[in-house]
């Protein structure tokens, strides 16, 4: 049963396995001399040394998150032995979704051509969306399901204001496919989650939905609701506040110290924020993956790409102990921790 | 040189002597990137968090020690 020690925040949930993961890239990759020409020079640098992205993959115009997520679980499906019609539920986490209705979980429960008794559906999250995906595969388990596949990803280059230099260079896309399976061997998995919603209005893209868009002050400074705005400043010194005391009350539920970890995976927001976040909590650079450099911020996918590129062969090898933090858009956050036995796979695919 | 000043040096590239409380913010490119190098600078020196959106407000380094004052004694 899920134990709730009211002297803890969170929950812990035994009895699931995560068997693998892969990850898909567009096949476009822009570096920052595509920038050259857009922003100055020292624009273009300054971003370097604050945010760390050096490339990222981009989707094309016809390629969505769906269409990733689709050939990561495909090939994920394909290493693991299992059949489509084995899969209980699948989860979808996404802000970039094929369309308005019906929900994105559906149309890959076709196209992977998933039973009619499995359950499908969207999460609209971002940063923290891949700790609450694991969260929800494990409490789905929990309840009795079997084999839960979690999707995540976005395609925030979709969104950005190729004119705003805050954003224009940080966001990469990806997609991502991950096996949970029910496991009486499996150690619990410890997750804290929480939300603020006074921070929804720093990190937004007010069109597309229901609600009219006013002419608003930030329309009047220039922003289109089509695109996203984010107030990085607020969203920084949130991220500061939040992440340290996430990652203490995750491990304080799981009983562990940080000297516990094999790494500490941080959702891929910014290179100097991570590198702060890694030195309050007391984990070393070394403990702690970083490849914003090469991908960017890909939102909810870059948890598991952390797991597909950096940490592939270990997890592959051996068995590991994994603090999983998202943060962010919402805001929302969510914690996880995880003793991982040796996957069946951990890849990173190139459409 | 306190290790703020310094940290303040490092983050607008200039030699640390030219920052003290009259060091203006707004000449010297004070920008989204400027004010969270700024937060994380006060994080590690004075362990506070200051508010990004007051901080965007500072116009000189004075402003800044004003803010950190204020949320040591908040």
């Amino acid at each position: 049963m899920v134990e709730a020690a009211a002297d803890k925040p969170g929950y812990s949930v035994p009895g699931v396995a995560l068997r693998g993961v892969v990850s898909a890239l567009p096949a476009r990759r822009v570096t920052n001399e595509h920038f050259r020409g857009a922003f100055s020079d020292s624009d273009i640098n300054d971003v370097i040394k604050m945010v760390g992205v050096e490339a990222r993959h981009w989707v094309a115009d016809d390629q969505t998150t769906a269409d990733l997520c689709q050939a990561a679980a495909s090939r994920l499906l394909d290493r693991l032995g299992w059949a489509p019609s084995s899969l209980d539920a699948l989860i979808f986490v996404s802000q970039t979704p094929n369309q308005r209705l019906p929900a994105t979980a559906c149309e890959l429960h076709g196209a992977l051509g998933l039973s009619p008794t499995c359950q499908a559906f969207d999460v609209g999250l971002g940063c923290s969306g891949y700790v609450y995906g694991l969260w929800l595969a494990s409490a789905l388990i929990l309840a009795g399901c079997r084999r839960v596949l979690l999707l995540a990803g976005d395609t925030s280059s979709r969104m950005v204001d190729p004119t705003d230099r805050g954003t224009a260079l940080l966001f990469g896309d990806a997609g991502t496919a991950s096996a949970l399976e029910a496991d009486a061997g499996a150690e619990p998995i410890h997750f804290v989650l929480g939300t603020d919603g006074g921070g929804a209005k720093n990190l937004i893209v007010q069109g597309g939905g229901f609600r009219t868009v006013a002419a608003d002050a930030r329309r009047a400074e220039g922003y289109d609701p089509g695109h996203l705005f984010m107030d990085g400043g607020a969203v920084f010194s949130f991220t500061l506040k939040a992440v340290p005391a996430l990652v203490r009350d995750t491990l304080g539920r799981a009983g562990v110290g940080v000297d516990a970890l094999d790494a500490l995976v941080l959702h891929q927001a910014n290179r100097f924020m991570l590198n702060h976040i890694a030195k309050k909590v007391g984990v070393g650079a070394e403990r702690t993956p970083i490849n914003i450099d090469r991908y960017g911020n890909t939102s909810s996918a870059s948890i598991p790409l952390v797991l597909t590129t950096d940490l592939a062969e270990r997890l592959t090898a051996a068995p590991m102990r994994l603090m999983m933090a998202g943060f962010g858009v919402g805001y929302s956050w969510g914690g996880a921790y995880m003793a991982t036995q040796p996957l069946a796979c951990a890849e990173t695919l190139i459409l | 040189m306190s290790a703020f000043y310094e940290g303040l040096a490092e983050i607008f590239e200039i030699p640390p002597a030219e920052i003290g409380p009259g060091f203006s913010l707004v000449d010297n490119n004070w920008d989204s990137l400027a004010i969270v190098s700024v937060i994380a600078l006060v994080d590690e020196c004075e362990n506070l968090m200051l508010d990004g959106p007051a901080l965007a407000k500072c116009e000189t380094v004075a402003d800044i020690e004003a803010l950190i004052a204020k949320a040591r004694g908040g």
